[in-house]
């Protein structure tokens, strides 16, 4: 009896605990950035080139240089908070952070939580592969028939479950997720994957990292494209700002020449 | 050399991981000491609440249990992510300690309170004095062993977004691609905390054993 | 007539529905020494427990120099300052030396300052004999050194009456000797005492009055001679026969 009560008594506190979180914001999170003249701005430092830390332990990286100058030109100081990539949209949500930049597609799951920025670069996705691979894949549903490996909450982790697992083409357990995508490498590497499904940029640098990868196949597959920033859902004000921010950089040549630093071939 | 920077990038994480295993550690042993009184003098009521807590913060997993806290919890009062994962550690901790400190009170025997209110001591003072000093001799090992935990623990923080040693590993497997390398150092620092922690905590037992014939 | 020191009328103790004791009623005059004997489970250690209410009886009421301390609302904490308890198991305080054993209960009850409370602590472990071993722990000493701190220990609250739970039961017979000869001196010296034990040797010489205990209520009650010698009940003799077999060599033995 005692422990069908202690049951019951648990379930209670949990749900109460959960219930009481309510979504409760400021009108817009420019006014508060304004006011502190400062912008929390999450990202997971550990996917070069877009975002990673160099030796001394500084953040560098195309998303990370790009924001910077977004800051400058919306008159603020960039605080960055770095959490792994799973944890992002859950704390914009909570306005633990103001927004994120972390190679954010958009996506309709992600834009009932969070709301978007326009975009301020294109991405592909890639797949690749250990060079002693050999089977032959000419289209994206190609992969199907082998072991993949792609870090998960990402648009390329969606795309697999939406076009491969949802239409039968591969089995669940034949798609490993990973936290991280250099995890995924390591295993690439290991032969416990068989093809890596990752963003065309980051995958170039892996290649560069790890002599023994190709590259298999890369294209605009429906999931990516553009990048966006993620931002507090509805939120018109700091969108418009950050936007605008955008696209000045773009017509100054800033986000082409931060491009060819960071992804030049 | 660059691997000295990423390395040493790697070890000032341990201001992290010692500063949430300081917050932590005391938070669990007031809450837990405080708790295994209530569960075993507070009265029926509040003993049945103290078994709850003690079942329920020890039945989910760590890393959960901190993302409730984190997210739920912290969600009216904004704490920084360490300020909260170290308190809600402290928590989690305190349902640990509250059952190593609630066995090692009912390993006294209950003759010495039996003696000590025959000298006319209340049961606040026969406790205090008699009890206490006696029970927390005998938890010290167990604690110890929790002490490490914690320690070990603190690398959950890591979800909340605090630069402690974990989250700069990974971070810097990342972008040297050197994984081995990384952990190695993670590990190694991690072995080093727990293993000065608790030799400390092992000369304290000695310094407070209580002489006796062999 | 004075008021004796101690009144127990009609008290009665259970436990669920088993009965330890029922109905006793005793006086114990002041200096006086009652010891108390019986067979083991017939509840004289419940008594004793009872008398300075680390039991609650069930019926009956008792009077500490005329006061009804079993009455609602007593403080019973300041009731037990008043009596002293010596143990079947020592129960000395083990995380802490012999003089700090016996100062606790001064600094802590009687809010004595430190250096009084230790000139008195000392005196009172001169007087069973262990000042050279005032800074050893429980650990560190024998038997009956340990049951002899325990009395100090009960001694330095000045109670104003003392109650020994069979004080020797777990002693090696060499160390029965020491206590009992504390206990004889405490008793020379005029202190009320309530003595169970089955020292038949300490009872016949020491005990004033002698109580004879057995399923729960008292058989026979008397002088050491009228119980020895011209015992009124058959069971009270068949007891005493049997315990003096086994104890009075020692007696012969010259303890």
């Amino acid at each position: 009896m005692k422990k069908v009560l202690i049951f019951i008594i648990s379930i209670i506190l949990i749900t109460t605990l959960l219930a009481a979180c309510t979504q409760s914001g400021p009108a817009s999170v420019l006014d508060k950035i304004k006011k502190d003249g400062k912008i929390l701005v999450g990202t997971s430092a550990d996917y070069p080139p877009y975002e990673f830390v160099d030796s001394a332990g500084q953040k560098t990286g195309f998303d990370i240089e790009l924001m910077e100058e977004i800051g400058k030109k919306m008159g603020v100081t960039v605080e960055w908070v770095d959490m792994p990539f799973d944890s992002l949209i859950a704390a914009v949500k909570e306005g633990k952070i103001d927004i994120s930049i972390s190679c954010f597609n958009y996506d309709e799951d992600r834009a009932k939580e969070v709301g978007f920025s326009k975009a301020y670069f294109n991405s592909e996705d890639s797949f690749i592969a250990n060079k002693d691979f050999t089977g032959k894949i000419e289209k994206p549903e190609d992969v199907a028939a082998y072991k993949l490996g792609v870090q998960s909450g990402t648009t390329q982790d969606t795309w697999i479950k939406e076009n491969l697992i949802d239409k039968n083409l591969i089995k669940e357990e034949n798609v490993q997720l990973y936290e991280r995508v250099d995890q995924a490498a390591l295993d690439l590497a290991a032969g416990r994957i068989d093809i890596l499904m990752a963003d065309y940029v980051p995958a170039k640098a892996l290649l560069k990292a790890n002599p023994g990868f190709q590259m298999l196949l890369h294209e605009a597959i429906a999931s990516a494209g553009p990048l966006n920033i993620v931002l507090p859902l509805n939120d018109e004000k700091v969108k418009t700002e950050i936007d605008k921010a955008i696209d000045t950089l773009q017509t100054e040549g800033v986000i082409d020449q931060l491009a060819a630093k960071y992804f030049g071939e | 050399m660059d691997l000295g920077n990423f390395l040493s990038y790697i070890a000032s994480g341990t201001l992290y991981t010692l500063g949430a295993s300081l917050i932590a550690l005391p938070a669990g042993l007031i809450l837990g000491l405080l708790f295994a009184l209530l569960y075993l003098y507070g009265g029926k009521v509040l003993s049945n609440l103290m078994a709850v807590y003690s079942t329920v913060m020890r039945g989910i997993p760590p890393i959960v249990l901190l993302f409730v806290l984190y997210f739920v919890v912290s969600g009216s009062v904004n704490l920084s992510p360490f300020l909260a994962g170290s308190i809600s550690l402290g928590i989690i901790s305190s349902a640990y300690q509250m059952e190593i400190i609630r066995g090692a009170i009912q390993c006294v025997s209950g003759g010495q309170l039996m003696a000590a209110r025959a000298i006319g001591l209340s049961q606040t003072q026969a406790v205090r004095e008699i009890l206490l000093p006696q029970a927390l001799r005998i938890a010290l090992p167990s604690w110890s062993n929790e002490a490490a935990i914690v320690i070990k623990d603190s690398s959950l923080i890591y979800a909340l977004g605090v630069p402690e040693i974990l989250r700069r590993a990974q971070l810097i497997s990342a972008s040297t691609q050197q994984p081995f390398l990384a952990y190695s150092a993670a590990a190694i620092i991690y072995f080093a905390l727990v293993f000065i922690t608790t030799r400390l905590l092992g000369r304290l037992e000695q310094k407070l054993a209580i002489p006796a014939n062999p | 007539m004075t008021e004796p020191i101690l009144r127990i009328r009609n008290l009665t103790k259970k436990y669920a529905d088993k009965v330890i004791f029922q109905h006793i009623d005793l006086e114990v005059k002041s200096g006086d020494t009652i010891v108390i004997i019986g067979p083991s489970g017939t509840g004289k250690s419940t008594l004793l427990r009872c008398i300075n209410l680390l039991t609650r009886p069930n019926e009956g009421q008792i009077f500490l120099n005329g006061e009804e301390i079993t009455a609602k609302g007593i403080n019973e904490d300041h009731v037990r300052q008043r009596i002293g308890m010596v143990f079947q198991n020592f129960l000395l305080f083990n995380h802490l030396t012999a003089l700090e054993n016996v100062k606790l209960g001064l600094t802590k009850v009687r809010h004595m300052k430190a250096e009084e409370a230790e000139v008195k602590a000392i005196s009172h472990l001169k007087r069973v004999g262990l000042s050279e071993h005032m800074d050893k722990y429980p650990g560190q000493l024998s038997g009956g050194q340990q049951q002899r701190v325990g009395i100090a220990r009960a001694l330095a609250m000045d109670p104003e009456i003392m109650l020994f739970d069979e004080p020797t039961s777990a002693l090696d017979p060499e160390l029965i000797g020491e206590v009992l000869e504390v206990m004889r001196d405490l008793s020379k010296s005029g202190m009320t005492m309530v003595v169970v034990t089955h020292e038949m040797g300490f009872a016949r010489e020491v005990a004033d009055s002698i109580i004879f205990m057995e399923r729960g209520s008292i058989v026979e009650e008397g002088s050491p001679e009228e119980l020895f010698e011209h015992a009124h009940f058959p069971r009270t003799r068949e007891f005493l026969g049997k315990i003096s077999e086994l104890y009075g060599k020692k007696e012969k033995k010259g303890e």
